[in-house]
């Protein structure tokens, strides 16, 4: 029982040592078990209370339970309390012990206290202990009927524990028809609440086996049964309002005016001192209202009050939950928010979640009358001490220019940000002027005269760098100095680490040629010669492109690396509105404080990154259950990010032919230590299995392997391809395989929407391919990025398969790419893969 | 639905644990929970709700005691950050506080408070008057009683009555022999004034206290001169609704002892009643502070308890700060804390110094923002008056007092 963890934590001076005193307490039970002395009960009590607070600070004193049974005989109320808490701990462990204390709680169940009537009813209900269900019944159906309210509540919550321990007790002894009785007639609020709940528990899960208890659970959404509750629901205690706050939402009524009506009778609860009420009642409301545009708006207007009280009241956790919910609602309908922009502004002493939840706020209700005011005083948080919120405010101003009209004045900000000389203020101010300038291309004159002056030296972060390199190649025209300073950046070609600045380099460089040849041309052979000796063979790769163009042809070099560009109209939204309605449907609930929906992080199995098939299952779980604790989002961002890298690096290590410049394939273990602070290491877990033993003579396998692409001719089309139902790989095989073989196709499909919803969690398409013959041997990630390799063999011969599928669900896309053993069969795997793909999400 | 709710204390030990239904959850999760709050500091301490490897919790910190909730299944977060909020207003109400040493000598209250609070991870009632009928607090009267009687139980003989009454948040039919009843205004005012000197928000957060002490079941009403200056108002249950709705009058039977009444909020407040003008020059590796301090808008009443403190920044060597009025402090945390009690009527207060950058910063780049804090007795800076307090169904004549009381909430200055 004892915790593992309990012997980390330091000792505290009142925890014993353990086992001695536990039997020293045995002895001094038992003598006083059988005692009948005045005061005995004194004695008892102080030794009752040691047992317990042993129990509280996790030693085992399961072995007293015979003593403390014997002991349990008296009239005391106290030593009862504390009888029942201890038994109620142990008698999951002690089951043929705890049968010896039914009879004494079976007997306080008839006791003339009803406080003792109810107490021990609720003990004997918690015990739970599936064989001793029997002696539950009596007490319970009585408890049902007691004329005591107390011993009422109390019994009604006693059905639902037995109902947990033995579902069909309950159901056989008809306890769910006696709870609905009660609910509907029972004059206190409490116990009509606690049928409620229990009926709800009872009959949802009871609904899938029994038609009756489905058609039952309906009922409780029956217009007669919520008005019911509406019009009493000022009885019910706060808690309880919540329950059937909650009951209300689900119902949908049938006529406009019950609308109306629900809202008049609920309209005060907005005004309740609980934000729990508060809440669920905005819930219902909301939802009453959705189909309704002009009304929903109006719902809008009324609930805004209430929920920017709840913000500035109650303690930072509770206004923490309110703001995720303001804030979804503020994204919804940021119109309405618009002149109460002032809410948002953040305090000096907030945690920077929230201050990073209203910064998106305010982001989202600038207009053309606040924006003034919220740019300027989101340029005060520039100078904050929180460097990320320092940022993140910046990066609000930028957006706030790109979805206005009138960017005047922020323009005028986002240089004077440009000259405070704070590295990252200027980093991040230049990565939005690029931005800017992509949409707003007559700004160039303005923003190319500040960024002229700021001194690439002092610009060091890869994204700032390469947005000023961007603006130099871009601008080159009037630019005065911008082929010396690209010079100069060139000539610390050695320097430079990040490769995104290196290929930004290259395409600037470029750029510059065609608009200023003299000057740029020897920066742009020192550039080409620079990025053909480049390692990184992304790098490399462009460069010696754009050598190629420039030789082929400089006119079509131009029309291909400097096209006349079309201004972005709008920036794509990171989280699809899918996911924002899911979201928005499931108000006043955790989805809210994720900002995600239930489904992409309740079910818990499903949360992991990366699981194997199941027939593979032994193979590196223990990475999974291990780096599962990572939060939620963060697993989200990391994944993204993670399968992004993956797959781009496997582009450059594929198809390329230049073998002598090329070191080894990035998909070995290297990349994988790289990516190893994330616990996608997982991922990749395979790839580290079996690459350790056979990296040497992989890089030779893979050597040849890169002349295969010169394919013979191919094959007269084959007859439809027949794949092995039974195939089987051992993943070192597999990925072995993958890394000598070359990429016969790759591809992008868009999924359907009924794709898209079933693919909730990896397992539901590994099912649905099986079905087709492809198996899976790896799959992982989280909505809404998944990744899967699947292998499927021919059936006549063994001529393998392999594919890898990345799935996004918020852009309902597949990249697929396949390597096969027989190239020739590759399209006709592909065009199969292809279908039985589509075929997913269909009934 | 809650499944259990631990009490952990400033060490991270488990100091009381409470399963709520038949999923036990494990005490590992405790370690594992203290674990991440070590390694992630401060920022993990703020964050209400966590999701586990196993289950999502919910926390709530007070006086250092951690209020740990698990659940495994989708619930309003609300309820459960509310309901553990409650449990730590009730224990620190019936305990009198809240401590390690306190909680491990009442662990007993506690657990029977948690098992009438709570059952089967539904709330059932947190209503104060109505525990205390079920379970006696642990009071010095008691501890006495029980030497002379010796009958120890802390456990009421009978059941509460209020449970079953149409008013449950009132103990039936207390007796007193004087009946008083007490109206306070406590406002909070949060303001923030820019940079330019230009106050961008100020806004006023109230509530209504209410002490009452009177027999039998009282009727109240309590009406406002000026009740349109509320932007928002919440309300006790016990404030029947209609009244307020049509004439904006407070209509309710009040509970038994202290309460809150109703909150409030007035916004778009136009002046201060000081003014906190910092001013900051920096240049040759130094850093010059000035702040000025004064009446702005003399609210009639002495404003007492002025601080103004800031943070210094993490890019300096020394800091050397000076007042010609009140105390100046640097505190361990690298807080500078002046505090100038009242502001005397000959001279306006400043603060002056000089603090020393790093060696190789020129100037300063980050500019520390300055919190005010002041108290004003006798006054409700909203301008919220109350007209006057009717007392229905009372056998005597009662005390009435009223008392008002302006302390700054946010209050703060940028530089």
């Amino acid at each position: 029982m004892a915790p593992p963890a309990q012997s980390q934590r330091s000792p505290s001076p009142s925890q014993p040592s353990g086992k001695g005193e536990v039997s020293d307490l045995k002895s001094q039970l038992r003598q006083l078990a059988g005692s009948r002395a005045p005061g005995i009960d004194d004695s008892k009590r102080e030794l009752f209370k040691k047992v317990i607070s042993y129990m509280t600070v996790g030693i085992d004193v399961s072995s007293l339970f015979g003593e403390m049974v014997m002991c349990s005989a008296t009239s005391d109320i106290v030593l009862k309390k504390m009888c029942y808490l201890y038994v109620g701990n142990y008698a999951k462990v002690n089951p043929d012990l705890a049968l010896l204390t039914i009879n004494f709680l079976q007997r306080d169940c008839k006791d003339e206290d009803p406080m003792i009537r109810g107490l021990a009813l609720r003990s004997l209900c918690s015990l739970r202990v599936a064989n001793l269900v029997e002696y539950l019944v009596g007490p319970l159906g009585s408890g049902l009927k007691d004329n005591n309210n107390y011993v009422r509540t109390v019994a009604v919550m006693g059905v639902l524990k037995l109902y947990h321990i033995s579902a069909s007790t309950c159901v056989d002894a008809d306890f769910p028809a006696m709870l609905k009785h009660s609910m509907l007639n029972d004059s206190d609020a409490q116990v009509v609440a606690n049928c409620l709940s229990a009926l709800q528990e009872i009959w949802s899960s009871e609904a899938s086996s029994s038609e009756e208890a489905s058609r039952e659970r309906e009922a409780l959404l029956s217009k007669p049964v919520v008005y019911y509750f509406l019009n009493r629901i000022k009885e019910f205690s706060e808690w309880a309002q919540c329950l059937v706050l909650e009951l209300v939402g689900k119902y949908v009524p049938l006529e406009t005016s019950e609308i109306f009506d629900i809202m008049n009778l609920l309209e005060d609860r907005l005004q309740h001192a609980n934000g729990a009420v508060v809440l669920a009642t905005i819930k219902v409301f909301l939802q009453l209202t959705l189909s309704m545009t002009d009304v929903h708006q109006q719902v809008y207007e009324r609930i805004k009050a209430p929920l920017l009280t709840l913000v500035s009241s109650g303690s930072p956790e509770q206004s923490y939950a309110v703001l995720s919910h303001l804030h979804l609602l503020v994204m919804r309908a940021p119109y309405i928010f618009s002149s109460d922009y002032k809410h948002f502004y953040c305090q000096y002493n907030e945690p920077s979640y929230v201050k990073k939840l209203k910064l998106e706020m305010l982001t989202a209700v600038a207009n053309e009358s606040n924006t003034y005011e919220i740019v300027t005083e989101l340029c005060e948080y520039a100078a904050n001490v929180d460097i990320p919120i320092a940022r993140e405010s910046i990066r609000a101003v930028g957006k706030i220019a790109l979805q206005q009209y009138d960017v005047n004045a922020i323009v005028d900000r986002l240089l004077q940000f440009l000259e405070m000389e704070k590295d990252y203020v200027t980093a991040e101010a230049l990565v939005l002027v690029k931005d800017l300038l992509r949409k707003y291309p007559q700004w160039s004159q303005d923003c190319i005269a500040v960024v002229g002056n700021i001194s690439s030296k002092n610009v060091q972060e890869p994204k700032a760098k390469a947005a000023l390199i961007w603006m130099l190649g871009e601008y080159s025209q009037d630019m005065h100095d911008a082929p010396y300073i690209l010079e100069s950046l060139i000539d610390n070609w050695e320097e430079e680490h990040s490769a995104e600045v290196r290929l930004h380099l290259l395409t600037a460089v470029m750029k510059c040629f065609f608009k200023r040849p003299p000057e740029t041309q020897k920066a742009l052979g020192a550039a080409l010669a620079a990025g053909l000796a480049d390692f990184h063979q992304d790098v490399h790769d462009r460069a010696l492109f754009y050598y190629r163009l420039l030789q082929y042809n400089v006119s079509v070099a131009q029309r291909v690396v400097d096209p006349p560009k079309q201004a972005v109209s709008v920036f794509a939204d990171t989280q699809s509105s899918e996911i924002k309605d899911r979201i928005f449907d499931e108000f006043n609930s955790l989805s809210v404080v994720y900002q995600k929906p239930s489904y992409m992080f309740t079910d818990k199995e499903h949360r992991g990154p990366f699981e194997f098939s199941d027939e593979l299952g032994n193979l590196s779980i223990g990475a999974e259950s291990t780096d599962t604790v990572v939060p939620a989002q963060r697993v989200e961002a990391n994944d993204k990010d993670l399968l992004l890298s993956v797959s781009e690096k496997e582009e450059s290590g594929g198809p390329s032919n230049n073998g002598s410049a090329y070191s080894a394939p990035s998909y070995d273990g290297s990349s994988v230590s790289a990516a190893a602070s994330s616990q996608m290491l997982s991922e990749l877990a395979i790839s580290t299995v079996t690459g350790h033993a056979s990296q040497s003579s992989l890089a030779i396998d893979d050597l040849l392997g890169l002349g295969l692409p010169v394919a013979p001719a191919p094959a007269p089309s084959p007859p439809l391809l027949k794949l092995n139902s039974k195939a089987v790989l051992d993943p070192g095989t597999f990925q072995q395989k993958w890394r000598q073989l070359p990429i016969s196709s790759s591809q992008e499909y868009s999924v359907s929407p009924r794709g898209v919803a079933a693919l909730t969690a990896p397992q539901t398409l590994l099912r649905h391919m099986q079905g087709h013959s492809i198996h899976c041997i790896a799959s992982g990630g989280q909505s809404p990025n998944y990744k899967f390799f699947f292998f499927a063999q021919k059936a006549e011969e063994s001529s393998t398969f392999l594919v890898e599928c990345i799935i996004n669900t918020s852009s309902a896309k597949a990249q697929i790419k396949i390597k096969a053993d027989d190239q020739s069969a590759s399209e006709a795997f592909s065009t199969l893969f292809q279908s039985a793909l589509s075929e997913f999400g269909l009934p | 639905m809650l499944q259990c709710i631990f009490l952990l204390s400033d060490s991270g030990e488990v100091m009381l644990e409470k399963q709520l239904t038949g999923h036990r959850v494990d005490r590992s999760i405790c370690a594992w929970f203290w674990e991440q709050a070590i390694s992630q500091g401060d920022s993990f301490k703020l964050q209400p709700v966590i999701a586990s490897p196993t289950h999502y919790l919910f926390q709530v910190v007070r006086e250092g005691i951690t209020f740990l909730a698990c659940t495994q299944v989708e619930m309003p977060p609300l309820m459960a950050i509310e309901f553990l909020c409650r449990v730590a207003d009730v224990l620190s109400d019936y305990l009198g506080g809240l401590n390690e040493d306190v909680i491990k000598d009442n662990f007993i209250i506690v657990y029977e408070l948690l098992d009438e609070m709570i059952d089967n991870g539904f709330p059932l009632t947190t209503e104060p008057n109505i525990l205390r009928e079920m379970i006696a607090q642990p009071s010095i009267v008691s501890k006495v009683l029980s030497v002379v009687t010796g009958n120890s139980s802390n456990v009421s003989e009978t059941l509460p009555g209020a449970t079953a009454s149409c008013v449950p948040w009132r103990t039936p039919d207390p007796k007193y022999a004087n009946n008083e009843v007490y109206v306070d205004l406590v406002e909070e005012m949060d303001a923030t004034i820019n940079r330019d000197g230009v106050l961008v928000k100020c806004e006023i957060y109230g509530e209504v206290q209410v002490n009452s002490h009177l027999s039998g079941l009282p009727d109240l009403t309590l009406s406002f001169a000026n009740p349109s200056i509320l932007d928002d108002v919440r309300f006790h249950p016990c404030v029947r609704f209609r009244p307020w709705e049509s004439n904006q009058i407070l209509s309710f039977v009040p509970p038994d002892g202290q309460f809150k009444l109703m909150s409030y909020r007035v916004k778009k407040l136009k002046s201060t009643p000081i003014y906190v003008k910092p001013q900051l020059t920096s240049g040759g590796g130094t850093c010059r502070i000035d702040v000025l301090v004064g009446i702005r808008n003399d609210p009639g009443k002495t404003i007492d308890s002025i601080t103004v403190q800031f943070q210094l920044p993490h890019c300096i060597l020394s800091a050397d700060m000076t007042s010609n009025h009140g105390t100046v402090n640097i505190l361990a945390n690298k807080t500078c804390l002046w505090s100038i009690e009242r502001i005397p009527k000959d001279k306006a207060p400043s603060m002056s110094g000089t603090l020393v950058l790093e060696t190789g910063l020129e100037r300063l780049h980050v500019f520390p923002t300055f919190q005010v804090a002041f108290r004003i007795m006798g006054v409700a800076l909203s301008g919220l008056q109350i007209d006057k307090l009717d007392l229905k169904n009372l056998p005597n004549r009662p005390y009435k007092g009223f008392r008002a009381l302006t302390r700054a909430g946010e209050f703060e200055v940028r530089s």
